[in-house]
């Protein structure tokens, strides 16, 4: 299983990855590879010319954002984003999320951007970004542009991503206090039957994303709006209502819509026992603060 | 068409000048004939092909050589000493932790990186650690062991 | 640093692996590994049609492709070989050859094969071969691929099903009419395979000015394949040469002398060696399936739970299987009985061809579906006359004092206790306190299951049973060869006709010709593998059915002995007294009693090869020995048709506990227990991976493997990713005991083992899970058991 003939060229900066997709419309940018190889192995994938951003520092870096969130650029490795103390601090639903993709040898190549432009609908961070509101940055020859990460995963592997820009990152908001993550597998590490991940904040606020529900990563606003007035498990079945997986070798589409109502019930239980020790433990710090 | 580059490997400075299309696995394997790593798969599932690039664990069949300019490399050649055994090789050997030797290398590479930063894993967090290297022969059972017992020896002093 | 057994003796010793210092270090020299000069890569274009008939193929392109040395197509291949023999001939020969020819018939065959500079200019190459197919329809079910009007492999015969036969042993009707019951069931197994880590590949080299060709390869079965491509190639044996090198696992799917023949040909044509290596893709989907099918069966009982007979319809779906059809049946016949005494038993066998992966040997081959039928027609017959499933079994059994025991078709069981190996495993398992655990999980909500399957495993095939459905003999018996000789400088050096692929071969033998020759196994030396040219060798050599506790020992005692006599016969030359006066023990021939009188081996051996006109009248010169055992079990089919297929029996007994998530139906498995007794274990932890490594294939083959095919005999699952092995965080640790009932019948006492687990494997989780779902009146009928079946059978 070899690869059909391609050039490689190591960009040095961003400007570079730029022009270089401008002048091939066949390139294709390598990040982490573990979704492209594999691909261009069973020539599935036969891009003209391989773009290498691993050489690019600072598209790597972690940054905390002065709101009290954090900026992560594309190249910042799934590792990383399961190890890094201000990760875990600002945006611990990512660090858990990030837990779950592959193997370690998998996490140690595979990137955050790489995740974002790839868009498979059974990934787990785009739906994470959902749920935390996050930003997507991206540059191209005319400049950079955000995107609402909402706005920006448009269908079955495809983004708002033009052809001669790449995915520089991330900027997430303050994550609220309660959040939870749950997914099925058939074993670890593999692509997730279905997925959930959800955020909870004490002002009433819910954000809930499915992955593996659709084409897309999906935010489940049904589920969300019921959380308002009904329990974990009213949202758990609207969630059902608003997804709308495929059938394919692993699962049947009615089975995923069932996951999808466990999976939201879940994670709804994990967010609010999150949100409610956050709460007593924010009381608990004033209390003992005005003694 | 291919121009040269250059990596460290095992602590040797190399240079070839694959062709881009050559994987890592390919280049290791062929042009500097370690053939150590082993392929089971080509699609970064089965872990036979598991090395450290720059300490890390990586799949060397979703790696191409010339991707790796300024790189150390280190495969399991570079983890055997000049004479015997290291202690994760020699545990493997005295738990029975390997049958036919195939998915072996790739295993020890990743135990290496686990036990690098976790000296003394529990058999849940070395399943952990081994979940993405596929082994047809042992039932990873004596794998699991032979880790444990590597952590305990190298706790112990082993060198 | 190893110590003998408590006997003094190696065999059954826990002796390091002598294999291990060199693969632990990446050292092993798999098929991969070798290099030869100029050494050309070949890579093949495989059907993309499951049916068609080929119309044209043009390859003018491939191979004005720079880098490319040579192409071959099907029309070159017939006219320039003659057609692959099959090892179980159909009853009308089916003309196969290495590449096809006339029609494509499963996706994935291979069409036209490429030798280049490297593997990846032979695939650019590819892209250039035009064939133009002419589509026919598929048949993909096995079913439907016995009806009359479906689509047929080989209109020439009329026909898919390439064996269909009845055979009755003891008074069926007669038990039937006499049962106060019959439990009666349909039983489903998918497709799945044993997936070695490393893939099959060959390099050939052809000589042109002997007209010789030298093959590396890890074919598991040397002296068939040499067979065959003698024949193939028209060429004498005694110019092809065959080596095999470390061997990363092989379970029977190691074997296809057509891609060998296709590196000899190319090899040929260009003038150069040429390797050949299948990736993973192409050894999911074309290199050998095990069987899947459908098992319609019908369990007489009496009301005390005493089982009176079994009459089995046995479908099984062979893909394009031309080399061994009807095998998978023929194995299920041998273990049909499992460990109960049934008075009568019917098979009914279909072997059918369709258009999907050819089948053949793999992990348990057929037996772990005819375990699986059978200790789930156990557990539902104890619900059904609401029995504990333990004690069933235990009335059941054969009894230790029945002891060779001979089943209705003619398996013998050889030595074994049942009872107590059951026992054990309940014991074991706690299976008391496992039971309250479950009864407390039910109350809480929890879904626990606790699962038995025991079963009888056998070792070592006599091809003679390949007569019930050939009708004649062609191969018989159960063989093998291996050499000893004792080297001038002393140490002594082994090899036998039996490749090794993981169990360890290296280190055994060591261990038996150390007890033989009174030396330790660090000082005998075991060839690496198989070559034809130095290592004595047969047409059944090879590494199948666990035939190596069994039969390979029997020749590797036989040489070692040879050698052993020899050495005395020398020493009492020189010492002058009576060989049974001498022993060999520590490295010499030394007098009974009588310290410091010896001779060191190294010093007999000057004389036998060097200062020869000290040998003993009429002694040949040397310290070399030769021995080919036929295993004495093997017979031919009787007048009843009853036959040995196999020929020693190990037995085991697996309890497994199983918990199934409610709500999602995920399964997971939090102990399992196997009792085994496999006879005298030459070397414990060798025993014992096996077993581990067999069971987690069976929990595979429960849970997760799978090949799906879609209507159109497309495979569906054709890469590790879709297709899942279990990791080491979809099983958990096997806790193994074990009894030892040796076998009267082997020179050792030693049963085989390396199936195992394989076999009771999946029926264990089976009947967990039916188990843990006993509130909602669950049958599991099939596999592998996913979530989402689950899910749908809670609704």
């Amino acid at each position: 299983m070899k690869p059909a003939a391609f050039s490689y060229e190591r960009a040095r900066n961003v400007d570079e990855a730029i022009s270089a997709l401008a002048r091939d419309p066949d390139a294709k940018i390598l990040a982490g590879g573990q979704s492209l190889v594999p691909m261009m192995n069973m020539r599935l994938a036969r891009p003209s010319r391989l773009v290498d951003l691993n050489g690019i520092r600072e598209l790597a870096a972690i940054a905390a954002a002065a709101d009290g969130g954090l900026t992560l650029g594309a190249m910042v490795r799934h590792t990383e984003l399961t190890t890094s103390s201000l990760v875990r601090e600002r945006a611990p639903l990512i660090a858990a999320a990030a837990a779950h993709i592959g193997h370690r040898a998998i996490r140690n190549r595979g990137t955050l951007g790489g995740s974002i432009a790839h868009a498979d609908p059974a990934a787990e961070l785009p739906a994470v970004l959902l749920a935390l509101d996050a930003t997507i940055v991206v540059a191209g020859p005319a400049g950079r542009r955000r995107f609402a990460a909402g706005a920006f995963f448009v269908g079955l592997l495809t983004t708002e991503l033009a052809q001669d820009e790449i995915v520089v990152g991330v900027e997430i908001p303050p994550s609220p206090p309660g959040w939870g993550f749950a997914e099925l597998t058939r074993r670890a590490g593999d692509f997730a039957i279905a997925g959930v991940a959800g955020v909870l904040g004490h002002d009433g606020l819910a954000r809930l994303a499915g992955f593996g529900v659709d084409d897309r990563p999906i935010r489940l606003r049904g589920a969300e709006a019921a959380l308002a007035s009904g329990d974990a498990r009213a949202a758990g079945g609207a969630a059902a209502g608003e997804a709308h997986p495929a059938d394919d070798v692993h699962a049947s589409a009615e089975y995923r819509r069932h996951l999808v109502s466990v999976l939201t019930e879940a994670v709804v239980n994990d967010a609010r026992e999150r949100l409610a020790h956050a709460h007593g433990g924010a009381r608990a710090a004033s209390e003992a603060a005005a003694r | 068409m291919s121009e040269t580059v250059r990596l460290t490997v095992n602590g040797l400075a190399v240079e070839g000048s694959p062709a881009p299309r050559r994987s890592l696995a390919d280049f290791l394997r062929e042009d500097l004939r370690l053939t150590g790593t082993h392929v089971g798969c080509e699609h970064g599932v089965c872990g036979a092909c598991t090395v450290l690039v720059d300490g890390r664990t990586a799949r060397s069949c979703l790696l191409f050589a010339v991707q790796l300019a300024g790189a150390h490399v280190t495969t399991i050649e570079g983890l055997t000493p000049a004479e015997g055994l290291s202690p994760l090789q020699a545990a493997f050997r005295d738990c029975h932790g390997l049958q036919c030797g195939f998915c072996t290398p790739g295993m020890i590479v990743t135990a290496h990186e686990l036990l690098a930063e976790n000296p003394a894993p529990t058999s849940e967090v070395i399943r952990d650690a081994i979940s993405g290297n596929l082994c047809m022969c042992t039932g990873y059972v004596n794998i699991v062991r032979a880790i444990d017992e590597a952590a305990r020896r190298l706790r112990d002093g082993a060198r | 640093m190893t110590a003998r057994a408590d006997d003094g003796r190696w065999v059954g010793a826990s002796v390091l692996r002598k294999e291990d210092a060199r693969l632990t270090a990446g050292r092993g020299v798999f098929i991969d590994d070798l290099a030869r000069p100029a050494l050309l890569h070949c890579a093949m274009l495989r059907s993309p049609h499951a049916h068609a008939r080929i119309v044209s193929v043009d390859v003018a392109a491939a191979a004005a492709l720079p880098g490319v040395h040579a192409v071959l197509a099907g029309a070159e291949v017939a006219a320039m070989t003659q057609p692959i023999r099959p090892l179980i001939p159909t009853p009308v020969p089916l003309r196969d050859w290495c590449l096809a020819v006339d029609a494509v018939r499963y996706a994935g065959e291979p069409v036209v094969a490429v030798a280049a500079v490297d593997r990846a200019t032979a695939e650019d190459a590819l892209e250039r071969v035009e064939v133009l197919y002419e589509p026919l329809e598929p048949v993909v079910d096995p079913e439907r691929a016995i009806e009359p009007g479906a689509p047929l492999l080989y209109p020439e015969i009329g026909t898919n099903v390439l064996w269909h036969d009845v055979l009755t042993y003891g008074d069926v009707d007669g038990a039937f009419a006499a049962a106060d019951g019959v439990l009666r069931e349909r039983f489903e197994m998918q497709r799945y395979t044993s997936t070695p880590l490393e893939t099959f590949g060959a390099i050939a080299e052809h000589d042109a000015g002997l007209d010789a060709y030298t093959f590396w390869t890890n074919d598991q079965r040397p002296g068939l394949t040499l067979s065959i491509l003698a024949e193939s190639l028209g060429v004498p044996q005694a110019r092809l040469r065959l080596v095999t090198p470390d061997i990363g696992g092989a379970f029977g799917n190691k074997r296809r002398p057509a891609y060998l023949l296709v590196c000899a040909l190319l090899a040929k044509k260009a003038r150069r060696p040429v390797k050949y290596l299948e990736d993973r893709l192409e050894n999911l989907t074309a290199l050998m399936h095990a069987c899947n099918g459908v098992i319609d069966l019908e369990l007489a009982y009496k009301n005390d739970g005493t089982v009176l007979a079994l009459a089995v319809r046995d479908i099984a779906d062979e893909g394009k299987n031309l080399v061994t059809p009807a095998q998978h049946n023929l194995i299920k016949l041998g273990n049909i009985a499992n460990g109960y005494r049934f008075g009568a038993i019917r098979y009914e066998p279909y072997s059918v061809l369709t258009n999907k992966c050819p089948t053949g040997a793999n992990r348990g081959i057929g037996k772990p579906f005819m375990c699986f039928v059978v200790e789930r027609a156990m557990a539902l017959l104890a619900r059904r006359l609401d029995m504990e499933p333990a004690e069933l079994r235990l009335r059941n059994y054969v009894p230790p004092e029945a002891m060779p025991y001979t089943t209705p078709t003619g398996s013998q069981y050889d030595s074994g206790d049942y009872p107590a190996t059951l026992r054990r495993a309940l014991e074991r398992f706690d299976y008391r306190r496992r039971r309250e655990e479950q009864a407390r999980g039910r109350r809480e909500g929890r879904l626990l299951g606790i699962g038995i399957a025991t079963s009888v495993e056998p070792a070592g095939t006599n091809l003679a049973s390949y007569e019930l459905i050939t009708g004649r003999r062609a191969a018989s018996g159960s063989a093998e060869a291996a050499m000893v000789r004792v080297e001038p400088d002393g140490q002594v050096r082994a090899s036998i006709g039996d490749p090794a692929s993981g169990q360890g071969y290296e280190t055994v033998i060591a261990q038996i010709v150390a007890d033989e020759l009174g030396v330790t196994p660090a000082e005998v030396h075991v060839a690496r593998g198989f070559d034809s040219a130095t290592t004595p060798w047969l047409y059944l050599s090879g590494n199948y059915s666990n035939k190596f506790s069994v039969t390979d020992v029997g020749a590797v005692v036989g040489a070692a002995r040879k050698v052993r006599d020899k050495l005395l016969r020398i020493a009492a030359h020189r010492l002058e007294v009576a060989v049974e006066d001498l022993q060999l023990a520590e490295g010499e021939a030394r007098v009974r009693g009588v310290p410091g009188r010896g001779l060191a081996l190294r010093e007999l051996a000057r004389t036998a090869y060097a200062d020869v006109l000290g040998l003993p009248a009429g002694e040949e010169p040397g310290l070399e020995a030769t021995h080919m055992h036929a295993n004495p079990l093997a017979q031919p089919v009787d007048a009843q048709r009853r036959v040995r297929s196999q020929l020693v029996f190990s037995n085991a007994a697996h309890l497994t506990l199983v918990d199934v998530d409610r709500r999602t139906g995920k399964v997971t498995i939090l102990d399992h227990v196997v009792v085994h007794d496999c006879g005298r274990e030459m070397n414990p932890p060798i025993v014992e991976g096996m077993v581990h490594g067999s069971t987690v294939h069976g929990m595979g083959a429960a849970l997760l493997e799978e090949f799906r095919y879609d209507e159109q005999g497309q495979l569906l699952t054709a890469t590790f990713m879709d297709y899942l092995k279990p990791t080491a965080l979809d099983v958990p640790d096997i806790r193994v005991d074990r009894l030892e009932t040796p076998s009267p019948f082997t020179p050792l006492g030693a049963k085989g083992v390396g199936e195992g687990g394989a076999i009771p494997g999946p029926a264990a989780v089976a009947n967990a899970v039916e188990d843990a779902l006993a509130p909602f009146a669950v049958v599991v009928r099939s596999l592998p058991i996913t979530p989402e079946r689950v899910w749908r059978w809670m609704r």
